[in-house]
């Protein structure tokens, strides 16, 4: 009985899986928030480098991985798959569970893997500084050991609530040569008539991208990198699934459920993407896959699929997506990476489309299942990672009901050495169960005549 | 130099020792079964906590009511700013809350229970803050400290403290000896709230910050407000901000109503909402747990009956709440005089915390009959909040 699935370091993916070629019908485009006319790529980039936004639009089926990216993958790719044997046995589950345990990186989550050529794109097109933003400090650190590697400057805008709450993920940042500023902040314009608006805002995720988007538009030598939504980014993330792929077929086996938790959807398209692929083509029809958010701030279980701004102050093109209105600011909780008012436009096509579904849970119940984990098989998970736990152990306890031995695959997406305090909260019992009263605003949206 | 204002109800607590229901007019009864005075001991527990604090100067009363207590807890700093003779009563208690005030007291503590409460807010109002060292009988009021050392606590920080809202109640003393619960919400005080430990920057901040939950709250009742809707506003402070930002002014004890952003009813009685209800052929009844152990219903919103809430339907109350008040509050509960249907409430209910932002939280529910509501399934509510 294997517990580690391993893979040897020249099987790192030569390349990565675009599931935009298997849909049915294309994307719907970005739309230009000021004409609302489709956007082209020279609307882009003021802010990307040409080969990102490229891979942002493409439907090639398969992207070459560039040999310089494959060579610092090397750091910490393949990551290994495990066997959860002993949480399985605590469960009493017939069901055999599997874990992709991407919190190897040097930055501690899956954000590295696109991190890494984000910052390589750039540095080819010549670009010298990058700014971006960051929630729970996860895309800020993995950004700030990215730019290192490839000799640029960066600058992190850093959600505030996250910044006085998770001190150690910015002193990562700055061991790994960063600058980190608290959003938002008197930099930019933004910022400003945010603080003037509201001097005590907690921050949100859509902010501190308007800051980093502003930045880069306004500096020449600057681009903006965003560490989750895009499609680019969830290209990037296909190694996840794709290694998964192949060491599952090392022991003989292909998931019935494949689950990842979801912030802007890119660790969750990273798992599932391959397997969405061989759901759309035929080849594997009946893969469940299931995305799971917090309760709190639950886009895809409760937003609208319409066009939305990614940002908080309209800079960024409208997305067709899952959302719940870009000023929408969900509260500070502890899985600060989910905070984000909308999702991956291609999750949410394939959650419209029912090709993958979602479900959403209170931040206590999901602390539970952090604990469960931590005490069974030994990793102590983020608090981002925790909701795909849950739903993993809410699908074995589902096969212990019906007798099912079915094959669970989920995106351990990083760990939670610098959320502690998060768990001190838990056993405190200072978590508090926030849920967004969808009920309500849809029953308002629907009986009243106009409703911002 | 803080001045921090202590009195004792010297008899709080002493009925409940002897099984009586309350110690107030029934002294003489309590003594008589042997009861001994409780209070003053509950009391030294705090005070010892605080005696070496230099930077707290403690005003109070002669004797049982305040002086005895120091002095047997060890506290050297303090001086005594009301005499007295004979047995203290409530008016003693308003004398000498009224004497501190006046004296520029920053805070009064004391130790008592609802009966004490009560008396001091009448002197006092929400001009000073309140703190009580739980000792009586009954403590429905929210001013309380969780226990004695708590108290010390709130009190020992060096900082301004973060103050918050605290209900206090009216409890019917002879109905209660009756076996009767009847609890009227009698005012809303302000208290040390748990959150006064921190720096004083934070302070600032999160004091201010109950205020804008409140803002926060109201702004999103009131973009969800449906035309033509009766909205019933419940107690306190929450549906008072509710009700400014609609525009119209709202009775803070009271119940009112409004519709289509204009009022329509003030202060109304169980009777007088039932009336406006009958003609009324859609309504939602907004609410805020009131009390220190955070009733939706029952106490303090007696007005709305079961038979309101039958008749409005469970899954039409929107209970709002600040994210302050409901850390006070881990459990909430619902007494609404029928236990069917606060079976039916269930076991969580969405308590509306900011904008567009709400949060689950568990109802205490007793379980016997909850397992019999269940069994029959007569009274099950399609429109009850999922659980
Ligand atoms: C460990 C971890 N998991 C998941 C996420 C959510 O992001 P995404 O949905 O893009 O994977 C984050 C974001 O910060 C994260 O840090």
């Amino acid at each position: 009985m294997q517990t580690k699935i391993l893979l040897d370091e020249d099987q790192i993916p030569k390349r990565w899986y675009n599931v935009q070629a298997d849909l049915k019908t294309p994307l719907d485009p970005p739309l230009h928030p000021q004409t609302q006319k489709p956007i082209g790529p020279e609307d882009l980039s003021a802010i990307f480098p040409m080969d990102l936004i490229r891979q942002e639009v493409t439907t090639d089926r398969y992207i070459d991985i560039p040999e310089e990216v494959q060579e610092v993958f090397r750091l910490w790719r393949p990551s290994p798959l495990y066997r959860a044997f002993r949480l399985e046995k605590f469960l009493k589950t017939p069901a055999k569970i599997y874990y992709k345990w991407e919190g190897v990186s040097p930055a501690g989550s899956h954000k590295t893997n696109t991190s890494i050529p984000q910052a390589y794109y750039n540095m080819k097109a010549g670009i010298e500084r990058i700014a971006t933003e960051t929630g729970a400090g996860q895309w800020g650190s993995a950004m700030s050991f990215a730019t290192m590697l490839y000799d640029l400057e960066c600058t992190v805008y850093m959600v505030r609530s996250s910044y006085t709450q998770k001190p150690y993920r910015k002193s990562m940042m700055h061991v790994w040569g960063a600058e980190c500023i608290p959003s938002p902040s008197t930099r930019t314009n933004a910022g400003r008539a945010m603080l003037e608006k509201d001097p005590d805002t907690p921050g949100s995720l859509g902010m501190a991208i308007s800051e980093a988007v502003e930045d880069a538009a306004s500096r020449k030598n600057t681009n903006y990198a965003l560490g989750s939504v895009l499609n680019h980014v969830c290209l990037h993330q296909t190694v996840i699934g794709l290694e998964c792929r192949e060491q599952l077929a090392m022991v003989d086996d292909y998931p019935d459920v494949v689950i990842g938790c979801v912030g802007g959807g890119s660790n969750f398209a990273g798992i599932s993407f391959p397997f969405a692929g061989d759901k759309l083509s035929g080849k594997h029809k009946d893969v469940d896959i299931i995305g799971a958010e917090p309760a709190s701030c639950p886009t895809l279980t409760k937003g609208l699929f319409t066009y939305d701004l990614a940002d908080e102050a309209g800079y960024t093109p409208l997305l067709k997506m899952f959302t719940l209105g870009h000023d929408f600011v969900p509260p500070s909780m502890h899985a600060g990476g989910l905070r984000y008012h909308g999702d991956s436009p291609i999750v949410s096509r394939l959650v419209h489309d029912g090709v993958m579904r979602a479900v959403s849970y209170h931040q206590g119940e999901v602390f539970d299942a952090a604990q469960t984990f931590a005490r069974t098989e030994g990793i102590i998970v983020a608090p981002e990672t925790s909701h795909a736990v849950k739903s993993a152990i809410d699908e074995a306890l589902a096969c212990k009901k019906t007798g099912e031995d079915k094959t669970i695959l989920f995106n351990c997406s990083g760990h939670g050495n610098f959320d502690m305090s998060a768990y001190d909260a838990y056993y405190e019992g200072k978590l508090v169960d926030y849920e967004y009263p969808d009920a309500l605003i849809k029953e308002a949206i629907s009986r009243i005549p106009k409703i911002s | 130099m803080r001045r921090i204002g202590f009195l004792i109800n010297p008899v709080a607590g002493m009925g409940g020792a002897v099984g009586l229901k309350g110690t107030d007019g029934n002294v003489e009864e309590a003594r008589r079964r042997g009861a001994l005075p409780e209070a003053q001991n509950r009391a030294k527990v705090t005070l010892a906590l605080l005696a070496r604090e230099s930077g707290i100067m403690f005003v109070t009363c002669s004797g049982p009511m305040g002086e005895d207590a120091l002095v047997k807890a060890g506290v050297q700093n303090y001086q005594i700013l009301y005499h007295y003779r004979g047995d203290s009563s409530a008016r003693n208690t308003r004398q000498a809350a009224m004497a501190f005030k006046n004296a520029g007291t920053d805070l009064i503590m004391f130790c008592g229970g609802d009966g004490t409460a009560r008396d001091i807010f009448d002197a006092i109002g929400r001009d000073l803050p309140i703190l009580g060292i739980p000792a009586g009988v009954k403590m429905y009021s929210a001013v309380f400290a969780i226990d004695p050392i708590t108290a010390a606590e709130l009190i020992r920080s060096d900082d301004e403290p973060v103050l918050r809202d605290s209900e206090i109640m009216d409890i019917d003393e002879e109905a209660y000896r009756a076996g009767q619960l009847k609890v009227r919400l009698y005012g809303i005080a302000r208290t040390p709230g748990s959150e006064g430990k921190v720096q004083i920057h934070k302070q600032v901040f999160e004091e201010r910050d109950e205020e804008r939950a409140k803002m926060e709250i109201s702004r999103f009742i009131h973009e969800i407000m449906i035309p033509d809707v009766l909205y019933v506003l419940g107690a306190g402070t929450t549906t008072e901000a509710i009700a400014r930002d609609i525009g119209v002014n709202k009775t803070l004890l009271g119940v009112d109503a409004i519709k289509n952003g204009s009022t329509v009813a003030t202060d109304m009685n169980e009777k007088t909402l039932w009336d406006l209800l009958r003609q009324e052929h859609e309504a939602k009844i907004i609410i805020s747990p009131i009390g220190a152990q955070g009733f939706i219903l029952g106490r303090g919103n007696q007005q709305i009956s079961a038979r309101i809430v039958r008749r409005v339907g469970c899954g039409n109350i929107i209970v709002v709440a600040t994210p302050h008040k409901l850390r006070e509050t881990p459990v909430l509960y619902v007494d609404s005089g029928d236990s069917v249907l606060d079976a039916e409430f269930g076991d969580t209910v969405l308590v509306v915390s900011g904008y567009q932002m709400a949060q689950r939280k568990r109802i205490y529910q007793n379980e016997t009959i909850q397992r019999k509501v269940k069994s029959s399934g007569t009274h099950e509510n399609p429109d009850r909040p999922v659980t």
